[in-house]
Protein backbone atom coordinates (compact mmCIF):
# COMPACT_ATOMS: atom_id res chain seq x y z
CA UNK A 1 0.00 0.00 0.00
CA UNK A 2 1.05 3.53 -0.67
CA UNK A 3 2.71 5.80 1.84
CA UNK A 4 0.36 8.62 2.81
CA UNK A 5 0.20 11.37 5.40
CA UNK A 6 -2.31 12.65 7.92
CA UNK A 7 -1.69 16.38 8.29
CA UNK A 8 -3.35 18.61 10.86
CA UNK A 9 -4.17 22.29 10.93
CA UNK A 10 -1.65 22.89 13.72
CA UNK A 11 1.19 21.99 11.33
CA UNK A 12 1.80 18.43 12.46
CA UNK A 13 2.19 15.55 10.03
CA UNK A 14 2.00 11.78 10.53
CA UNK A 15 3.24 9.19 8.09
CA UNK A 16 1.17 6.07 7.51
CA UNK A 17 -0.11 3.71 4.88
CA UNK A 18 -3.13 4.46 2.80
CA UNK A 19 -6.10 2.11 2.45
CA UNK A 20 -9.58 2.50 1.04
CA UNK A 21 -9.93 5.31 -1.47
CA UNK A 22 -6.74 7.00 -2.65
CA UNK A 23 -8.40 10.42 -2.87
CA UNK A 24 -7.14 13.44 -0.99
CA UNK A 25 -9.58 14.34 1.75
CA UNK A 26 -10.13 17.15 4.23
CA UNK A 27 -12.42 17.23 7.25
CA UNK A 28 -12.74 17.96 10.95
CA UNK A 29 -10.68 15.43 12.87
CA UNK A 30 -12.60 13.74 15.69
CA UNK A 31 -11.92 10.59 17.66
CA UNK A 32 -14.09 7.70 18.71
CA UNK A 33 -13.25 5.54 21.72
CA UNK A 34 -15.73 2.72 21.07
CA UNK A 35 -14.27 -0.76 21.33
CA UNK A 36 -16.55 -2.13 18.62
CA UNK A 37 -18.77 -0.99 15.80
CA UNK A 38 -16.47 0.64 13.23
CA UNK A 39 -18.93 -0.20 10.44
CA UNK A 40 -21.81 1.54 12.18
CA UNK A 41 -19.55 4.45 13.07
CA UNK A 42 -18.16 5.07 9.60
CA UNK A 43 -21.64 4.85 8.06
CA UNK A 44 -23.27 7.15 10.64
CA UNK A 45 -24.18 10.49 9.07
CA UNK A 46 -23.16 12.39 12.19
CA UNK A 47 -19.61 12.03 10.78
CA UNK A 48 -20.44 13.99 7.65
CA UNK A 49 -17.34 16.07 6.82
CA UNK A 50 -15.31 14.43 9.59
CA UNK A 51 -12.21 12.27 9.67
CA UNK A 52 -12.58 9.67 12.41
CA UNK A 53 -9.63 8.59 14.53
CA UNK A 54 -10.24 5.23 16.24
CA UNK A 55 -8.70 4.61 19.65
CA UNK A 56 -9.36 0.89 19.34
CA UNK A 57 -5.99 -0.22 17.92
CA UNK A 58 -7.17 -2.84 15.43
CA UNK A 59 -9.91 -1.91 13.02
CA UNK A 60 -11.39 -3.99 10.21
CA UNK A 61 -11.16 -7.43 11.77
CA UNK A 62 -14.78 -8.33 11.11
CA UNK A 63 -15.09 -6.88 7.62
CA UNK A 64 -18.33 -5.29 6.53
CA UNK A 65 -21.66 -7.07 6.89
CA UNK A 66 -25.11 -6.26 5.62
CA UNK A 67 -26.72 -5.94 9.07
CA UNK A 68 -24.68 -3.04 10.33
CA UNK A 69 -25.11 -0.15 7.93
CA UNK A 70 -26.31 3.06 9.55
CA UNK A 71 -26.83 4.81 6.20
CA UNK A 72 -26.88 3.84 2.55
CA UNK A 73 -24.35 6.41 1.37
CA UNK A 74 -21.83 7.17 4.10
CA UNK A 75 -20.35 10.66 4.01
CA UNK A 76 -17.49 10.45 6.53
CA UNK A 77 -14.30 11.98 5.15
CA UNK A 78 -11.81 9.44 6.35
CA UNK A 79 -10.68 6.81 8.85
CA UNK A 80 -7.47 6.95 10.86
CA UNK A 81 -6.43 3.68 12.50
CA UNK A 82 -3.39 2.20 14.12
CA UNK A 83 -3.59 -1.27 12.56
CA UNK A 84 -5.79 -2.27 9.69
CA UNK A 85 -6.68 -5.90 10.35
CA UNK A 86 -5.12 -8.31 7.88
CA UNK A 87 -8.17 -10.54 8.15
CA UNK A 88 -10.04 -8.76 5.48
CA UNK A 89 -13.38 -10.52 5.29
CA UNK A 90 -15.88 -11.85 7.74
CA UNK A 91 -17.12 -15.42 7.67
CA UNK A 92 -19.99 -14.44 5.42
CA UNK A 93 -17.35 -13.51 2.81
CA UNK A 94 -18.82 -10.17 2.03
CA UNK A 95 -16.70 -7.06 1.96
CA UNK A 96 -13.47 -6.07 3.62
CA UNK A 97 -13.27 -2.62 5.18
CA UNK A 98 -10.68 -1.68 2.55
CA UNK A 99 -12.99 -2.67 -0.34
CA UNK A 100 -15.94 -0.94 1.27
CA UNK A 101 -14.04 2.34 1.68
CA UNK A 102 -12.85 2.11 -1.94
CA UNK A 103 -16.44 1.64 -3.13
CA UNK A 104 -17.62 4.61 -1.10
CA UNK A 105 -14.71 6.88 -1.94
CA UNK A 106 -13.58 7.24 1.67
CA UNK A 107 -9.82 7.32 2.28
CA UNK A 108 -8.23 5.58 5.26
CA UNK A 109 -4.79 5.70 6.77
CA UNK A 110 -3.20 3.09 9.02
CA UNK A 111 0.00 2.83 11.01
CA UNK A 112 -0.75 6.06 12.86
CA UNK A 113 -0.12 6.54 16.59
CA UNK A 114 -3.78 7.20 17.24
CA UNK A 115 -3.36 7.56 21.00
CA UNK A 116 -0.94 10.44 20.47
CA UNK A 117 -3.36 12.17 18.13
CA UNK A 118 -6.26 11.69 20.52
CA UNK A 119 -4.27 13.26 23.37
CA UNK A 120 -3.41 16.15 21.09
CA UNK A 121 -7.05 16.60 20.03
CA UNK A 122 -8.21 16.65 23.63
CA UNK A 123 -6.01 19.74 24.08
CA UNK A 124 -6.50 21.51 20.75
CA UNK A 125 -10.16 20.71 20.40
CA UNK A 126 -11.61 19.71 17.07
CA UNK A 127 -9.34 20.87 14.22
CA UNK A 128 -9.16 20.35 10.49
CA UNK A 129 -6.98 17.71 8.93
CA UNK A 130 -6.25 16.04 5.60
CA UNK A 131 -5.16 12.67 4.33
CA UNK A 132 -2.70 13.45 1.52
CA UNK A 133 0.01 11.82 -0.60
CA UNK A 134 2.69 14.45 0.13
CA UNK A 135 2.93 16.59 3.27
CA UNK A 136 4.50 19.64 1.62
CA UNK A 137 3.67 23.33 2.11
CA UNK A 138 1.20 23.17 -0.71
CA UNK A 139 -0.78 20.48 1.14
CA UNK A 140 -0.88 22.59 4.30
CA UNK A 141 -1.92 25.66 2.29
CA UNK A 142 -4.74 23.65 0.77
CA UNK A 143 -5.78 22.43 4.21
CA UNK A 144 -5.85 25.94 5.67
CA UNK A 145 -7.72 27.26 2.67
CA UNK A 146 -10.43 24.60 2.75
CA UNK A 147 -13.71 25.88 4.14
CA UNK A 148 -15.97 23.08 5.34
CA UNK A 149 -19.67 23.47 4.73
CA UNK A 150 -21.95 24.30 7.60
CA UNK A 151 -24.91 22.89 5.67
CA UNK A 152 -24.26 19.30 6.76
CA UNK A 153 -27.87 18.55 7.64
CA UNK A 154 -29.14 19.67 4.23
CA UNK A 155 -26.43 17.50 2.64
CA UNK A 156 -27.38 14.28 4.36
CA UNK A 157 -31.13 14.65 5.01
CA UNK A 158 -33.52 13.01 2.58
CA UNK A 159 -34.65 15.49 -0.09
CA UNK A 160 -38.12 13.93 -0.30
CA UNK A 161 -40.48 12.21 2.15
CA UNK A 162 -40.58 8.42 2.06
CA UNK A 163 -42.58 5.77 3.91
CA UNK A 164 -41.43 2.76 5.92
CA UNK A 165 -44.83 1.08 6.21
CA UNK A 166 -45.97 -1.13 9.05
CA UNK A 167 -49.18 -1.76 10.95
CA UNK A 168 -48.64 -0.05 14.32
CA UNK A 169 -48.51 3.52 15.58
CA UNK A 170 -48.14 6.26 13.00
CA UNK A 171 -44.75 7.92 13.50
CA UNK A 172 -43.18 10.82 11.63
CA UNK A 173 -39.39 10.91 11.70
CA UNK A 174 -37.71 14.22 10.88
CA UNK A 175 -34.44 13.37 9.14
CA UNK A 176 -31.56 15.60 10.24
CA UNK A 177 -29.08 12.88 9.24
CA UNK A 178 -30.92 9.81 10.33
CA UNK A 179 -29.09 6.68 11.40
CA UNK A 180 -30.77 3.42 10.40
CA UNK A 181 -30.86 2.27 14.04
CA UNK A 182 -33.78 4.59 14.71
CA UNK A 183 -35.85 3.12 11.86
CA UNK A 184 -34.78 -0.40 12.86
CA UNK A 185 -36.09 0.08 16.40
CA UNK A 186 -39.34 1.61 15.15
CA UNK A 187 -39.79 -1.31 12.72
CA UNK A 188 -39.30 -3.78 15.56
CA UNK A 189 -42.17 -2.04 17.33
CA UNK A 190 -44.40 -2.18 14.21
CA UNK A 191 -44.45 1.61 13.79
CA UNK A 192 -45.80 2.91 10.51
CA UNK A 193 -43.12 5.47 9.70
CA UNK A 194 -42.98 8.42 7.34
CA UNK A 195 -39.58 10.09 7.07
CA UNK A 196 -39.69 13.80 6.27
CA UNK A 197 -36.84 16.12 5.23
CA UNK A 198 -35.23 18.30 7.92
CA UNK A 199 -37.08 21.38 6.67
CA UNK A 200 -40.57 19.89 7.25
CA UNK A 201 -43.04 22.41 8.64
CA UNK A 202 -45.32 21.78 11.59
CA UNK A 203 -48.25 21.86 9.18
CA UNK A 204 -46.81 19.19 6.88
CA UNK A 205 -46.20 17.02 9.95
CA UNK A 206 -49.66 17.41 11.48
CA UNK A 207 -51.23 16.80 8.07
CA UNK A 208 -49.96 13.23 8.39
CA UNK A 209 -51.85 12.89 11.68
CA UNK A 210 -48.96 11.22 13.53
CA UNK A 211 -49.29 9.48 16.90
CA UNK A 212 -45.74 10.60 17.62
CA UNK A 213 -42.82 12.49 16.10
CA UNK A 214 -39.10 11.72 16.28
CA UNK A 215 -36.38 14.29 15.71
CA UNK A 216 -33.39 12.30 14.48
CA UNK A 217 -29.69 12.46 15.10
CA UNK A 218 -27.57 14.39 12.65
CA UNK A 219 -24.25 16.06 11.95
CA UNK A 220 -22.93 19.51 12.70
CA UNK A 221 -24.05 22.37 14.85
CA UNK A 222 -27.64 23.02 15.96
CA UNK A 223 -26.94 26.73 15.32
CA UNK A 224 -26.51 26.12 11.59
CA UNK A 225 -30.21 25.34 11.20
CA UNK A 226 -32.70 28.15 10.70
CA UNK A 227 -35.02 29.39 13.44
CA UNK A 228 -37.96 27.86 11.54
CA UNK A 229 -36.87 24.42 12.78
CA UNK A 230 -37.22 25.60 16.39
CA UNK A 231 -40.66 27.06 15.61
CA UNK A 232 -41.67 23.67 14.21
CA UNK A 233 -40.49 21.92 17.40
CA UNK A 234 -42.35 24.37 19.67
CA UNK A 235 -45.56 23.78 17.78
CA UNK A 236 -45.25 20.01 17.46
CA UNK A 237 -44.30 19.37 21.10
CA UNK A 238 -47.59 20.91 22.24
CA UNK A 239 -49.61 18.65 19.93
CA UNK A 240 -48.10 15.16 19.70
CA UNK A 241 -45.67 13.03 21.72
CA UNK A 242 -42.16 14.05 20.70
CA UNK A 243 -38.92 12.11 21.07
CA UNK A 244 -35.65 13.79 20.07
CA UNK A 245 -32.23 12.17 19.77
CA UNK A 246 -28.72 13.62 19.39
CA UNK A 247 -28.87 16.74 17.23
CA UNK A 248 -32.65 16.54 17.72
CA UNK A 249 -32.08 16.77 21.48
CA UNK A 250 -29.91 19.87 21.05
CA UNK A 251 -32.62 21.46 18.89
CA UNK A 252 -35.33 20.48 21.40
CA UNK A 253 -33.28 22.19 24.15
CA UNK A 254 -32.81 25.34 22.04
CA UNK A 255 -36.52 25.43 21.22
CA UNK A 256 -37.19 25.47 24.95
CA UNK A 257 -34.71 28.27 25.67
CA UNK A 258 -31.81 26.23 27.07
CA UNK A 259 -28.27 27.21 26.14
CA UNK A 260 -26.22 24.87 23.96
CA UNK A 261 -22.44 25.28 23.84
CA UNK A 262 -19.72 23.64 21.73
CA UNK A 263 -17.51 21.20 23.64
CA UNK A 264 -13.73 21.67 23.50
CA UNK A 265 -13.27 18.26 21.93
CA UNK A 266 -16.13 16.21 20.60
CA UNK A 267 -17.07 13.16 22.61
CA UNK A 268 -17.59 9.94 20.65
CA UNK A 269 -17.62 6.65 22.49
CA UNK A 270 -19.64 4.28 24.62
CA UNK A 271 -17.70 4.30 27.87
CA UNK A 272 -19.39 7.00 29.94
CA UNK A 273 -21.77 6.00 32.72
CA UNK A 274 -25.04 7.88 32.38
CA UNK A 275 -27.42 8.23 35.30
CA UNK A 276 -31.15 7.99 34.73
CA UNK A 277 -32.29 10.39 37.40
CA UNK A 278 -35.84 9.13 37.98
CA UNK A 279 -34.73 5.59 38.89
CA UNK A 280 -31.11 6.36 39.84
CA UNK A 281 -29.99 3.61 37.46
CA UNK A 282 -26.69 3.74 35.58
CA UNK A 283 -26.69 2.96 31.88
CA UNK A 284 -24.11 2.99 29.11
CA UNK A 285 -24.88 4.07 25.56
CA UNK A 286 -23.12 5.13 22.40
CA UNK A 287 -22.54 8.87 22.40
CA UNK A 288 -21.47 11.27 19.69
CA UNK A 289 -21.69 14.94 20.44
CA UNK A 290 -19.82 18.13 19.69
CA UNK A 291 -22.30 20.29 21.57
CA UNK A 292 -23.71 20.08 25.06
CA UNK A 293 -26.59 21.63 26.93
CA UNK A 294 -25.64 23.92 29.78
CA UNK A 295 -27.42 22.45 32.83
CA UNK A 296 -27.64 25.85 34.54
CA UNK A 297 -29.48 27.29 31.58
CA UNK A 298 -32.27 24.72 31.75
CA UNK A 299 -35.50 26.37 32.89
CA UNK A 300 -36.66 24.00 35.63
CA UNK A 301 -40.19 25.39 35.40
CA UNK A 302 -40.31 24.14 31.84
CA UNK A 303 -37.93 21.19 31.54
CA UNK A 304 -36.82 18.31 33.71
CA UNK A 305 -33.27 16.98 33.37
CA UNK A 306 -33.70 13.21 33.04
CA UNK A 307 -30.21 11.84 32.28
CA UNK A 308 -26.74 13.09 33.26
CA UNK A 309 -23.30 11.99 32.04
CA UNK A 310 -21.28 11.14 35.15
CA UNK A 311 -17.86 11.76 33.55
CA UNK A 312 -18.29 15.20 32.01
CA UNK A 313 -21.50 16.26 33.76
CA UNK A 314 -23.34 17.03 30.52
CA UNK A 315 -27.12 16.94 30.31
CA UNK A 316 -27.97 13.68 28.51
CA UNK A 317 -31.75 13.84 28.65
CA UNK A 318 -34.61 16.32 28.99
CA UNK A 319 -38.34 16.13 29.36
CA UNK A 320 -40.93 18.84 29.01
CA UNK A 321 -43.03 19.50 32.10
CA UNK A 322 -46.24 20.28 30.27
CA UNK A 323 -46.15 17.92 27.28
CA UNK A 324 -45.19 14.31 26.53
CA UNK A 325 -41.99 15.51 24.85
CA UNK A 326 -38.57 14.20 25.76
CA UNK A 327 -35.07 13.91 24.39
CA UNK A 328 -31.75 12.12 24.85
CA UNK A 329 -28.30 13.24 23.78
CA UNK A 330 -26.95 9.69 23.54
CA UNK A 331 -27.95 7.08 20.95
CA UNK A 332 -30.42 4.60 22.45
CA UNK A 333 -30.62 2.45 19.30
CA UNK A 334 -27.51 0.46 20.27
CA UNK A 335 -26.03 0.50 16.77
CA UNK A 336 -23.27 0.27 17.77
CA UNK A 337 -23.04 0.29 21.53
CA UNK A 338 -24.67 -1.06 24.68
CA UNK A 339 -28.39 -1.83 24.54
CA UNK A 340 -29.09 -0.56 28.08
CA UNK A 341 -31.32 2.21 26.82
CA UNK A 342 -33.15 0.43 23.98
CA UNK A 343 -36.34 0.52 26.00
CA UNK A 344 -36.58 4.28 25.55
CA UNK A 345 -38.20 3.30 22.24
CA UNK A 346 -40.73 1.25 24.24
CA UNK A 347 -41.30 4.28 26.45
CA UNK A 348 -42.09 6.27 23.31
CA UNK A 349 -44.46 3.66 21.82
CA UNK A 350 -46.19 3.25 25.20
CA UNK A 351 -46.77 7.00 25.44
CA UNK A 352 -48.31 6.87 21.97
CA UNK A 353 -50.54 3.89 22.75
CA UNK A 354 -51.80 5.37 26.04
CA UNK A 355 -52.93 8.43 24.15
CA UNK A 356 -54.59 6.40 21.41
CA UNK A 357 -56.80 4.57 23.89
CA UNK B 1 -51.65 -21.18 33.14
CA UNK B 2 -50.10 -17.80 33.75
CA UNK B 3 -49.15 -15.52 30.92
CA UNK B 4 -46.87 -12.57 31.68
CA UNK B 5 -48.29 -9.43 30.06
CA UNK B 6 -46.12 -6.85 31.81
CA UNK B 7 -42.56 -7.82 32.70
CA UNK B 8 -40.30 -6.14 35.26
CA UNK B 9 -38.81 -3.67 32.78
CA UNK B 10 -42.21 -2.72 31.40
CA UNK B 11 -43.54 -2.25 34.94
CA UNK B 12 -40.66 0.11 35.78
CA UNK B 13 -41.35 2.04 32.60
CA UNK B 14 -45.06 2.25 33.34
CA UNK B 15 -44.38 3.70 36.79
CA UNK B 16 -41.85 6.13 35.31
CA UNK B 17 -44.35 7.27 32.70
CA UNK B 18 -47.12 7.65 35.29
CA UNK B 19 -44.74 9.76 37.39
CA UNK B 20 -44.04 12.12 34.49
CA UNK B 21 -47.76 12.27 33.70
CA UNK B 22 -48.51 13.22 37.31
CA UNK B 23 -46.02 16.09 37.06
CA UNK B 24 -47.47 17.11 33.68
CA UNK B 25 -51.03 17.00 34.98
CA UNK B 26 -50.42 18.76 38.30
CA UNK B 27 -47.86 21.30 37.01
CA UNK B 28 -45.37 20.10 39.61
CA UNK B 29 -45.72 18.38 42.95
CA UNK B 30 -46.88 21.18 45.26
CA UNK B 31 -49.61 20.03 47.67
CA UNK B 32 -49.38 16.51 46.28
CA UNK B 33 -50.02 13.51 48.54
CA UNK B 34 -50.13 9.88 47.48
CA UNK B 35 -52.43 7.27 48.98
CA UNK B 36 -51.86 3.63 48.16
CA UNK B 37 -54.53 0.98 48.56
CA UNK B 38 -53.23 -2.04 50.45
CA UNK B 39 -51.41 -4.23 49.72
CA UNK B 40 -49.71 -3.75 46.36
CA UNK B 41 -51.05 -0.27 45.73
CA UNK B 42 -48.96 0.92 48.68
CA UNK B 43 -45.71 -0.35 47.16
CA UNK B 44 -46.58 1.19 43.82
CA UNK B 45 -47.40 4.46 45.62
CA UNK B 46 -44.00 4.39 47.34
CA UNK B 47 -42.22 3.80 44.05
CA UNK B 48 -43.99 6.73 42.42
CA UNK B 49 -43.13 8.89 45.45
CA UNK B 50 -39.45 7.97 45.29
CA UNK B 51 -39.39 8.80 41.58
CA UNK B 52 -40.99 12.17 42.25
CA UNK B 53 -38.39 12.81 44.92
CA UNK B 54 -35.53 11.89 42.55
CA UNK B 55 -36.83 14.36 39.99
CA UNK B 56 -38.02 17.21 42.15
CA UNK B 57 -35.82 16.84 45.21
CA UNK B 58 -38.63 17.05 47.75
CA UNK B 59 -40.56 14.38 49.55
CA UNK B 60 -44.15 13.58 48.74
CA UNK B 61 -46.12 12.08 51.69
CA UNK B 62 -47.38 8.54 51.17
CA UNK B 63 -50.30 7.07 53.13
CA UNK B 64 -51.92 3.65 53.22
CA UNK B 65 -55.56 2.81 52.84
CA UNK B 66 -56.83 -0.51 54.23
CA UNK B 67 -59.34 -2.45 52.25
CA UNK B 68 -61.51 -5.16 53.70
CA UNK B 69 -63.34 -7.53 51.44
CA UNK B 70 -65.88 -9.95 52.65
CA UNK B 71 -68.24 -12.37 51.04
CA UNK B 72 -71.74 -13.22 52.07
CA UNK B 73 -72.67 -16.14 49.86
CA UNK B 74 -76.12 -16.78 51.26
CA UNK B 75 -77.62 -13.33 50.92
CA UNK B 76 -75.89 -12.19 47.76
CA UNK B 77 -75.89 -15.20 45.50
CA UNK B 78 -72.14 -15.53 45.56
CA UNK B 79 -71.51 -11.93 44.59
CA UNK B 80 -68.94 -9.97 46.50
CA UNK B 81 -70.20 -7.24 48.74
CA UNK B 82 -68.76 -3.79 48.31
CA UNK B 83 -65.39 -3.60 50.01
CA UNK B 84 -64.79 -1.31 52.92
CA UNK B 85 -61.81 1.00 52.87
CA UNK B 86 -60.41 2.65 55.97
CA UNK B 87 -57.57 5.06 56.52
CA UNK B 88 -54.88 2.58 57.54
CA UNK B 89 -52.02 4.88 58.26
CA UNK B 90 -52.55 8.32 56.86
CA UNK B 91 -50.55 10.52 59.19
CA UNK B 92 -51.09 13.76 57.34
CA UNK B 93 -54.14 15.89 56.50
CA UNK B 94 -55.66 15.48 53.04
CA UNK B 95 -57.83 18.60 53.22
CA UNK B 96 -56.81 21.05 50.48
CA UNK B 97 -54.34 18.56 49.00
CA UNK B 98 -54.10 17.07 45.54
CA UNK B 99 -54.52 13.38 46.25
CA UNK B 100 -53.13 10.71 43.94
CA UNK B 101 -54.89 7.45 44.74
CA UNK B 102 -52.88 4.40 43.67
CA UNK B 103 -54.03 0.83 43.17
CA UNK B 104 -52.65 -2.13 41.27
CA UNK B 105 -55.72 -3.25 39.29
CA UNK B 106 -58.83 -1.30 38.34
CA UNK B 107 -61.75 -3.70 37.79
CA UNK B 108 -65.33 -3.08 38.93
CA UNK B 109 -64.50 0.28 40.48
CA UNK B 110 -66.06 -0.67 43.83
CA UNK B 111 -62.79 -0.56 45.78
CA UNK B 112 -62.04 2.87 44.35
CA UNK B 113 -65.52 4.11 45.24
CA UNK B 114 -65.00 2.96 48.82
CA UNK B 115 -61.53 4.54 48.87
CA UNK B 116 -62.97 7.83 47.65
CA UNK B 117 -65.47 7.81 50.53
CA UNK B 118 -62.70 7.04 53.01
CA UNK B 119 -60.59 9.93 51.71
CA UNK B 120 -63.47 12.39 51.74
CA UNK B 121 -64.27 11.32 55.33
CA UNK B 122 -60.76 12.48 56.29
CA UNK B 123 -61.21 15.98 54.87
CA UNK B 124 -61.94 17.81 51.66
CA UNK B 125 -59.07 17.39 49.19
CA UNK B 126 -58.59 19.91 46.42
CA UNK B 127 -58.69 17.05 43.92
CA UNK B 128 -58.36 13.28 43.70
CA UNK B 129 -56.71 11.54 40.74
CA UNK B 130 -56.52 7.83 40.22
CA UNK B 131 -53.39 5.99 39.08
CA UNK B 132 -53.51 2.25 38.39
CA UNK B 133 -50.95 -0.15 37.05
CA UNK B 134 -53.56 -2.18 35.18
CA UNK B 135 -57.00 -1.31 33.91
CA UNK B 136 -58.76 -4.55 33.04
CA UNK B 137 -62.18 -3.16 32.20
CA UNK B 138 -65.60 -4.48 33.44
CA UNK B 139 -66.50 -1.38 35.42
CA UNK B 140 -69.72 -1.52 37.43
CA UNK B 141 -69.51 2.11 38.53
CA UNK B 142 -68.78 5.35 36.62
CA UNK B 143 -65.11 5.45 37.60
CA UNK B 144 -62.06 5.87 35.38
CA UNK B 145 -58.34 6.17 35.97
CA UNK B 146 -56.38 9.33 35.17
CA UNK B 147 -53.07 7.50 34.87
CA UNK B 148 -52.93 3.95 33.53
CA UNK B 149 -49.83 1.76 33.32
CA UNK B 150 -51.40 -0.72 30.93
CA UNK B 151 -54.85 -1.40 29.61
CA UNK B 152 -55.45 -5.14 29.60
CA UNK B 153 -58.84 -5.95 28.10
CA UNK B 154 -59.71 -9.16 29.94
CA UNK B 155 -62.43 -11.72 30.24
CA UNK B 156 -64.22 -11.97 33.57
CA UNK B 157 -63.17 -15.60 33.60
CA UNK B 158 -59.55 -14.54 33.81
CA UNK B 159 -57.67 -13.37 36.85
CA UNK B 160 -55.02 -10.65 36.76
CA UNK B 161 -52.14 -11.18 39.15
CA UNK B 162 -49.84 -8.30 39.99
CA UNK B 163 -46.58 -9.23 41.70
CA UNK B 164 -44.27 -6.65 43.21
CA UNK B 165 -40.65 -7.12 44.22
CA UNK B 166 -41.27 -5.94 47.79
CA UNK B 167 -43.51 -8.84 48.81
CA UNK B 168 -43.64 -11.24 45.87
CA UNK B 169 -39.92 -11.20 45.07
CA UNK B 170 -40.44 -10.09 41.47
CA UNK B 171 -42.24 -7.55 39.33
CA UNK B 172 -44.81 -8.84 36.88
CA UNK B 173 -48.41 -8.66 35.73
CA UNK B 174 -49.86 -11.99 34.65
CA UNK B 175 -53.15 -13.25 33.30
CA UNK B 176 -54.34 -16.51 34.84
CA UNK B 177 -57.04 -18.63 33.31
CA UNK B 178 -59.34 -20.05 35.89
Amino acid sequence: MAERYLILEDGSSFKGEGFGSSATTTGQVVFNTSMTGYQEIVTDQIYHNQIIVFSQPTIGSTGINHDSYESILPTAKGMVVRDLASISKNRQRRLSLDQFLKQNNIPGISGIDTRYIIRKLRKTGTIKGSIVDVDDDHAFDQLHATVLTNQQVAQVSTPKPYPNPNTGSNVVVIDFGLKNGILRQLSKRDCNVTVLPWSATAESITNLDPDGVILSTGPGSPFDLPETVLDMIREIQSKVPLFAIGLGHELFALANNATVTPMLSEHHGANHPIRQIITNQIIFAAQGQGYAIDAKSVDREKLIITYVDLINGTVQGLRHRDFPAFSVQFFPDAAPGPDDSLDIFDEFTEIMSTREE
Amino acid sequence: MAKVVVDAMAMQRALTRITYEIIEHNKGIDDLVILGIKTRGVYLAQRIASRLQQLEGSEVPVGELDVTMYRDDIEHDGKENDPTVTAGSVTFPVAGKKVILVDDVLYTGRTIRAALSAIIDMGRPESINLAVLVDRGHRELPIRADFVGKNIPSSQKERIRVSVEEIDGRDAVEILHK
